[in-house]
């Protein structure tokens, strides 16, 4: 655990450096991503298993958590479990999952479980300082994987009126979602649509959370066929 | 005869005059056929012990195909045995070692048959008992037959298993259905023999008693060999259960062996180029995940199935990642595959031309099926492509119109994306709009290219 209060601020980014606990049980993956991230991160903390994780978590009291889903410890649920064990913290501390598997259920579970986001490990440094700061910022981030994930689960029709808000996603939702999973970044979603950034974030946060709050019968089924949940 | 191991085990078959019981005992003593059978012929004389050994024989020597399978089922892999030794209980583990030897040894061996015996003499003789306090006089005339019905019965039950046993053991419901009709023609037999028997020496009423009699015997076997018979299927479904895991288990170490490790020795041994070994761990990365993450029940040959081969292949030729999210699939046709192959052209150019991570998305939902292919390069004028230049104008754009899509190009500074669109079904594939299929418009200022083409 080594504490870098206010290290170097980038020039153009005004706020403190963004203080982040890496949770990841290999200690190789630990250091290279320390390495990676940018000047503007400040990694305060590290963790092998659930349970370091929790206890590291609590009291670093970090901005972003980066969480390997696949982790020993606690009761075999890996991130989720780490999850589970703050749930007390989702409201300050975010957690953005990270992991080599791109499988239905190991994604779609720790979104569920309150995870802001999913990428997967072979991401770029730049990518992935980026997307920390996002999920600081309060905002979702998803790779094209899991808009894909999304769409699949959700169905690529637009909702209807009738429709419970949570169960389907709106017409500019999936316009985002099908974007991104053809690769765009959340700018060139932006542009493609004549919309803000802010806008596409908004979208995206709204996908979030119907992904975590969505009870809808198909997503289920589309769990189950899948063995998730 | 205990000192087998040298000698060849005793099983029916080779040269056989009724059920080869003769030519497998002489092989199995290692003499002469003709020697056996004439002591068979001998003996069957002297009372009839003969036949009753020959019978006896043919009914507990499993031929040599029955046996050799029996064999056959331990896991060939040297780790398999340490892993399905704890789930298996010690009397199924009993029974798989000593299926082997000769079926006396095995009767010993069977769980609770000492028990089963001592419950079937019992049960006969308060039979016996019980009808003697009624009032009843047993004669001999109906034991007997009652003593034949339930030998009968017994022999029908171990035949039974040993069918029943190999039968699940292979998977084979031939054997088990042939199981049943055996033990089913074996009662029919003993008891119509035994009725008209004892009908022929008596009157009705003690034929009726007979009957009464073998019904409840039976009844008694039954309900002596119920759990036992339950006992031995679940054994039966937990040595199962272990093999399966055992398997699985064997066939992961096969995979890693034949993927993972040699892909690790080939990393090691050019270490020095980082070209290649890049192409490797993601060719391997690539091999392990699907592996790992197939759905067994899902289809194969599908769309999306030969899009990633597509990418695959692109990923191996040219080095560059070419990662595929589908949403939605579709069986293959035809025309798909001509999707599929303006996709694989529009990927070589974007792994070519990109120099970077090439996106690739497949939408196969309603009505269409839908490719879009990007990257990060810097970007062409799809207008300005030189007319020999036959890689976008005829593998992607031509190709796309003739089986009635469409193909879009948009490129700008910050990449390009091919989107490819194609009917699913074929009636509606004719009348395609010839618009958007003519070559794009102006590409390097983007508004031309930044409409997005949703279907209506």
């Amino acid at each position: 655990m080594t504490s870098q209060p206010d290290s170097p601020v980038p020039a153009g980014a005004p706020v403190p450096a963004t203080r982040v606990v890496i949770v990841d049980d290999h200690a190789i993956f630990r250091s290279g991503l320390k390495a990676d991230l940018d000047a503007g991160i400040a990694v305060v903390g590290e963790a092998a298993t659930v349970e370091e994780a929790v206890r590291v978590i609590g009291e670093a009291l970090p901005d972003v958590v980066l969480l390997d889903v696949h982790l020993p410890g606690g009761t075999g649920g890996g991130g989720r479990d780490v999850l589970a064990g703050c749930a007390a913290l989702l409201g300050t501390t975010r957690f953005l999952a990270l992991s080599v598997s791109d499988a239905a259920e190991d994604v779609v579970s720790v979104i569920r479980a309150g995870a802001r986001g999913y990428v997967t490990k072979s991401i770029s440094g730049a990518e992935i300082s980026n997307a920390v700061r996002r999920v600081a910022g309060g905002d979702a981030v998803f790779s094209p994987r899991l808009a894909g994930f999304v769409l699949d689960a959700f169905g690529t029709s637009p909702a209807d009126i009738a429709d419970d808000e949570l169960d389907r996603l709106s017409a500019r939702e999936l316009e985002v979602m099908r974007l991104i999973a053809r690769g765009y970044s959340y700018k060139e979603v932006a542009k493609e649509l004549f919309i803000s950034i802010k806008t596409v974030e908004t979208h995206v946060s709204a996908v979030l959370r119907k992904l975590q709050l969505s009870s809808r019968h198909e997503l289920t089924r589309w769990a189950a066929e899948r063995r998730l949940l | 005869m205990t000192t087998a191991p040298l000698r060849p085990q005793l099983t029916r078959g080779g040269d056989r005059m009724i059920a080869g019981v003769c030519a497998g005992l002489a092989r199995h003593l290692g003499w002469p056929v003709q020697m056996i059978r004439a002591g068979m012929v001998v003996a069957a004389f002297a009372g009839g012990a003969g036949v009753a050994f020959y019978a006896w024989l043919w009914i507990m020597v499993p031929t040599a195909d029955e046996s050799a399978r029996r064999n056959a089922r331990p896991p060939a892999s040297p780790i398999a045995p340490a892993v399905s030794a704890p789930v298996q209980s010690p009397d199924a583990q009993g029974n798989t070692a000593i299926a082997g030897e000769p079926w006396r040894f095995r009767l010993a061996g069977m769980p609770y048959g000492k028990e089963i015996l001592l419950g079937v003499g019992l049960l006969l003789a308060a039979g016996i008992l019980v009808a003697r306090l009624l009032g009843l006089d047993v004669p001999l005339g109906t034991l007997i037959p009652v003593a034949a019905i339930l030998g009968g019965a017994a022999i029908a039950w171990m035949q039974l298993d040993e069918t029943r046993r190999t039968g699940i053991m292979d998977k084979a419901k031939a054997n088990q259905a042939g199981g049943w009709a055996r033990l089913a023609a074996g009662l029919a037999l003993v008891v119509a023999g035994v009725l008209v028997m004892v009908s022929g020496s008596g009157s009705w009423q003690q034929t009726w008693l007979a009957l009464l009699a073998s019904v409840a015997v039976l009844g008694g076997v039954a309900l002596v060999l119920l759990p036992w018979g339950l006992k031995f299927w679940r054994d039966l479904e937990t040595e199962r259960e272990g093999r399966v895991r055992a398997t699985e288990r064997a066939e992961i170490a096969a995979h890693l062996h034949d993927s993972v490790l040699q892909t690790l020795a080939l990393i090691q041994r050019r270490a020095g180029n980082e070209q290649d070994v890049i192409r490797l761990a993601r060719a391997q990365e690539r091999e392990l995940r699907g592996w790992l993450y197939r759905n067994a029940e899902r289809d194969e040959g599908q769309l999306s199935d030969a899009l990633q081969a597509a990418a695959a292949e692109v990923e191996d030729a040219l080095g560059q990642p070419v990662d595929v999210v589908s949403v939605g699939d579709s069986a293959m046709t035809g025309r798909l595959e001509a999707l599929v192959m303006a996709a694989r052209e529009a990927m070589l150019n974007a792994a070519r031309h990109g120099g970077g991570p090439v996106s690739v998305y497949l939408e196969a939902t309603g009505g269409a099926a839908e490719i879009f292919v990007k990257d990060r390069g810097p970007g062409f004028d799809p207008a300005a492509i030189p007319a020999d230049r036959l890689g976008v104008r005829e593998s992607i754009i031509g190709r796309m119109r003739r089986h009635g899509g469409t193909a879009v190009i948009v490129s700008n500074p910050d990449g390009t994306e091919v989107r490819l669109s194609l009917p699913l079904a074929p009636d509606t594939a004719a009348p395609a709009p010839p618009s958007t299929t003519t070559p794009p418009e102006p590409a390097r200022p983007t508004p031309a290219g930044t409409t997005t083409k949703d279907t209506p």
